[in-house]
């Protein structure tokens, strides 16, 4: 949508600013207050098992500051139930999986604890993650959220499907946009699939995280979609990750229709652009492989740069015991219960030193050493508080000219970019 | 509170009945479903309307917010936007395939039903059938069949259209549209066997004795006597197209493709609810309400002239 | 607007609706025959399609998946459901929400059908108009205003009061009842009255047995709408053992069902699951839910 924010956003802003200096003043005794706590975490069977003994464990250990915890759902519905949830005051203390998109969203409405006001918390965040911190830093200085997970998007393929095509499965040429539609056109050809790849062509917003914007981070060494207010994807490196999904539409080598199920689990599409944790989806259906995503011109598997599909935990504002959810928020996020969930769900936690820390997990499952290893090389989303009217205007015009090949790419990507500028536009 | 009602009230209760009605006794049965309509429909409408008019976005309880009075700009603002154009023309396009639709099948099947035949319970059951379902649970049926590799395209074969219906930006409104049509059908049979049971005899024997053709009795005397249902149904299909949320939403996935199948309510819900500015989604509502009132006007004007 | 309809059709004597029902089958049948099996073809297909589809080891969208193939049957679909929601406690929620919603509509929209009918009283206008308003509203521009009244300012958050209190008196049943009120004579109320009856005995004991097959429209006319909401619910309650079957069915679509070992198939039965109550209850009370009521609501 068209909207011109101009002042409005500003006092938004500054007043949000203000509360949050209010609250921290007024309401240190919150900071220190501790007891029984609510959190929710992810619907997801490997997350739930996760969740579960984490709260049985901090509960064995702390019975007079239980946590009861719900699950909320994940995608499409997660972000209107917490908003809705803010609004009305009902919010959990944490959320396990606040998607960082919606964030400054939430901060805006007020309803976040910026967690800088903990002692010791800025410095055991950028401990924990490493330069990666900054990218969820808000646009105060402040951090709203806590870096938690990354799921980084690279391209899975079915060894099967590959074989019968006669493309070798130990080594694909899927490096270069050439040699991946090449593959491409061989599968479909092949009839070894009906569609080379299928990310969802439905309209919400979130959706370019999976086709558009692992690409655009490969393509341009790691640039998010707007940097200082700025949108960067109408660019050389836009420009090309753009053309190169359109040329799989136009070829029908992807699925247009909305989908049912997975396509790569059952074999309708040879690949898949997700993150590991697809991977449980996928263990006794697929025989699968997994490279990095493709860019223009082919960069080593070392230097690319992929979206790191975070989720991160929040503190909300509702929260009474706000003492009791920093100690739990420090608790799920140590170096022993990440190490539970990389275990659990295969997702990795946001922490440096990953391979190293758990080298017996990476001993074990080798395949995930390159998850690890993109995991340095992601980018998140960009943290401004109309980030997903942004997205849904890109999605918007996606659908019409990458999907549909109604109007030009680059009218498109020109368009979006205008539009994103004007909404990011503030004063100063 | 035993009211009786008395021809002529004289002075003084007259006075009071002007003031609270003869039977006041209908405020009182009538109040529980007044609070109700105040409580969760009035005040909503009128923040609804308010928000309209400020600078607003959804907060937590504790939170500061400046909400200026902005005027018009919220309605400026949804006018101005090209994708509210494009719902309201995608229901334009909705309501010229389902009403004229409705209307033509609902009226024939009833006719054909309105006679003592063999399995008319049966036939009346399957009608209604889809009108009872969730469209949660028959939307996920007509993805399988109309999707690229579902079932119609599989018998149409080479005439399959491509792209496939619900992908396929000149034929996703229109599909919603037969969705919708074969939803509600079965509501609208039933309007109208209660209308056409109510259509004097008389007029058909003497449409027969003129030596009308079944065919033009149908037309003389089917179609104006059950004119009256029309209006309703006609109105209620206009209801429904303002109100298209759940079928672009399940059916199209979000009103696609690129967006020839969004409606008016689903961008006030993305707008609304998925980007927290309630204050265009409310815009938008308002001016979605104000047009279905003023064509359900022309429409009560239009068909119930006699 | 809509009253229009029924009024002319309490103008009609009953004996001439029973004959103009009776009075066309005597020429050809055969076409009616034909139209209508068409369109119960078109009606019941997608149900048949559901029910075959939910019961298939593999999805077959060709033209062979049609009939159901011996080899290709299960019932693992289901299985996987009822391990992954708890099918019984989301149906009681179902049938509490649901309840809860007829329980109020019948109570009170009777009582109010019957004075927007029968009584005269100030604010009679404004109570009828906005009652058709509430008909176009989209109920999404009052979503949020309403989530925060009803889950913060009453609190009533994962409780089964806050989900029904929005729907808890339908309108358009209010409307159905004002109509088959309007029909009966007034003559009968007023002898009522001059017997020394008061208003609330002459609701109960005269009014409502004369629009008795109105109450079990309005009750199925009901049902539909909470049985199948899906948004409110949702927003509503965040305790699973709270979710009605519409809610936790969705989210079973749209997360879990990836996982089954036929995702269509899956989808399927969920949805099999959720039209099974409406469909059987339907058929159930069908006999009494025909179309006569709907025009002219008294016998004798």
């Amino acid at each position: 949508m068209k909207r011109v924010y101009s002042s409005a956003i500003a006092v938004g802003l500054s007043l949000t600013a203000l509360a949050g200096c209010g609250s921290s003043g007024s309401t240190s005794s919150a900071t220190n207050a501790h007891g029984p706590i609510k959190i929710w975490y992810s619907n997801n069977p490997q997350e739930i098992a996760w969740g579960e003994q984490m709260v049985a464990a901090w509960n064995k250990a702390h019975p007079t500051e239980k946590v009861s915890a719900e699950q909320v759902p994940t995608g499409k519905s997660s972000e209107e139930v917490i908003g809705a949830a803010i609004t009305a005051g009902t919010e959990p203390c944490l959320i396990f999986n606040t998607s960082p998109a919606s964030v400054p969203q939430f901060q805006q409405q007020g309803g976040l604890v910026p967690l800088n006001k903990f002692p010791g918390a800025v410095s055991y965040i950028q401990s924990r993650s490493g330069a990666t911190a900054e990218q969820y830093k808000s646009s105060d200085g402040n951090y709203y959220q806590l870096p938690w997970k990354s799921n980084p998007v690279m391209i899975f393929y079915n060894k099967k499907i590959f074989q019968k095509a006669g493309i070798n499965p130990d080594n694909p040429p899927l490096n270069t946009y050439a040699q991946f539609l090449a593959t491409a056109k061989k599968v479909v050809a092949s009839g070894a699939a009906k569609y080379a790849i299928y990310p969802a062509p439905t309209s919400e917003f979130y959706q370019p995280w999976f086709d558009f914007y692992p690409l655009f981070a490969a393509e341009s060494g790691g640039k998010e979609l707007m940097e200082n207010g700025k949108s960067q994807f109408n660019s050389p490196a836009g420009q090309q990750a753009t053309d190169f999904w359109r040329t799989l539409y136009a070829n029908n080598l992807a699925g247009k229709d909305a989908y049912n199920g997975d396509s790569f689990a059952d074999g309708t599409a040879a690949m898949a652009i997700v993150g590991p944790w697809a991977i449980s989806t996928y263990d006794n259906k697929v025989d699968w492989g997994e490279v990095p995503v493709p860019t223009s011109q082919g960069i080593p598997a070392a230097q690319t740069h992929t979206y790191s599909d975070a989720k991160n935990v929040a503190m909300y504002s509702s929260c009474k015991n706000q003492g009791t959810a920093w100690d739990v928020l420090k608790f799920a996020t140590s170096q022993e219960q990440d190490g539970q969930l990389l275990n659990m769900t295969g997702q990795m936690p946001m922490r440096t030193n990953l391979q190293q820390t758990y080298a017996n997990y990476f001993a074990k499952n080798p395949a995930y050493n390159d998850f690890a290893s993109a995991a340095s090389r992601t980018i998140g989303v960009p943290q401004l508080s109309e980030s997903i009217s942004i997205w849904q205007d890109f999605r918007n015009g996606w659908e019409k000219s990458v999907i549909s090949g109604q109007n030009s790419t680059q009218q498109f990507l020109s368009q979006t970019a205008a539009q994103a500028d004007k909404l990011a536009a503030q004063p100063q | 509170m035993n009211q009786v009602t008395v021809p002529k009230p004289p002075g003084r209760a007259r006075r009071l009945a002007a003031l609270v009605g003869r039977q006041p006794v209908g405020m009182v049965f009538s109040a529980p479903y007044a609070v109700f309509l105040a409580v969760v429909f009035a005040y909503p409408l009128g923040l609804a309307v308010w928000i309209s008019f400020h600078r607003y976005f959804f907060a937590a309880p504790g939170a500061t917010v400046n909400r200026p009075f902005v005027g018009l700009s919220n309605y400026t603002e949804v006018l101005s936007d090209p994708a509210v154009r494009q719902a309201f023309g995608n229901i334009v396009v909705f309501l010229l395939v389902n009403v004229p639709l409705t209307v033509l099948l609902s009226l024939v099947l009833a006719t054909a039903l309105n006679a003592a035949i063999p399995f008319r319970r049966f036939f009346r059951i399957s009608y209604y059938v889809p009108y009872v379902t969730a469209s949660v649970a028959v939307v996920g049926v007509w993805l399988f069949l109309f999707n690229s590799t579902g079932l119609v395209d599989h018998v149409l074969g080479p005439l399959a259209p491509k792209p496939s219906w619900l992908v396929n930006s000149h034929l996703a409104m229109p599909s919603i549209a037969v969705f919708v049509t074969w939803k509600q059908l079965g509501f609208y049979i039933l309007l109208y066997l209660a209308a056409l049971q109510n259509v004097p005899k008389e007029l058909y024997e003497s449409a027969a004795v003129d030596g009308a053709s079944r065919w033009r009795s149908f037309w003389s005397v089917t179609v104006p006597g059950v004119r009256p249902a029309t209006t309703l149904v006609v109105l209620l299909s206009l209801v429904t197209g303002a109100n298209l949320f759940t079928e672009p939403y399940l059916l199209t996935g979000g009103g696609g493709p690129a967006g020839a199948s969004t409606s008016p309510v689903l961008l006030m819900y993305q707008q609304g609810i998925e980007q927290n500015h309630p204050d265009i989604a409310s815009a938008l509502g308002v001016l979605l309400i104000i047009g279905v009132l003023i064509i359900a006007l022309i429409n009560r004007r239009f068909l119930e002239r006699d | 607007m809509a009253h229009v309809e029924t009024r002319a059709a309490a103008r009609q004597p009953q004996s001439q609706t029973q004959r103009s029902v009776l009075r066309l089958p005597r020429r050809r049948p055969s076409w009616r025959l034909l139209v209508l099996l068409a369109g119960a073809l078109v009606f019941l297909f997608p149900f048949y399609y559901m029910v075959v589809g939910s019961l298939q080891t593999r999805d077959n969208t060709g033209l062979s998946g049609v009939l159901p193939n011996p080899g290709n049957l299960t019932l693992a679909n289901y299985q996987h459901i009822d391990q992954a929601i708890d099918l019984g406690r989301s149906l009681v929620n179902s049938g509490i929400f649901t309840g809860g919603v007829i329980f109020g509509t019948i109570v009170f929209g009777s009582l109010a059908g019957y004075a927007l009918a029968q009584l005269h009283f100030r604010g009679k206008g404004l109570l009828f108009n906005t009652m058709l308003l509430v008909q176009i509203v989209p109920f999404q521009l009052l979503t949020i205003p309403l989530y925060v009244l009803i889950v913060r300012d009453y609190g009533l958050a994962d409780s089964y009061l806050g989900m029904i209190l929005p729907f808890a008196i339908n309108s358009t049943a209010v409307f159905v009842f004002r109509q088959y009120f309007l029909q009966i004579p007034r003559e009968l109320f007023e002898a009522a009255r001059i017997d020394g009856a008061n208003e609330l005995q002459i609701v109960v004991r005269v009014a409502l047995p004369l629009i008795r097959p109105a109450l079990l429209t309005a009750g199925l006319l009901t049902f539909i709408g909470p049985w199948n909401e899906f948004l409110w619910p949702f927003l509503v309650t965040k305790q699973q053992s709270m979710e009605p079957l519409a809610v936790s069915l969705s989210n079973y679509i749209t997360t879990v069902s990836a996982q089954a070992a036929n995702p269509s198939g899956a989808i399927l039965a969920g949805a099999c699951v959720l039209a099974a109550p409406a469909v059987g209850l339907f058929l159930l009370f069908q006999r009494h839910f025909v179309s006569t009521n709907l025009g002219s609501g008294v016998k004798g």
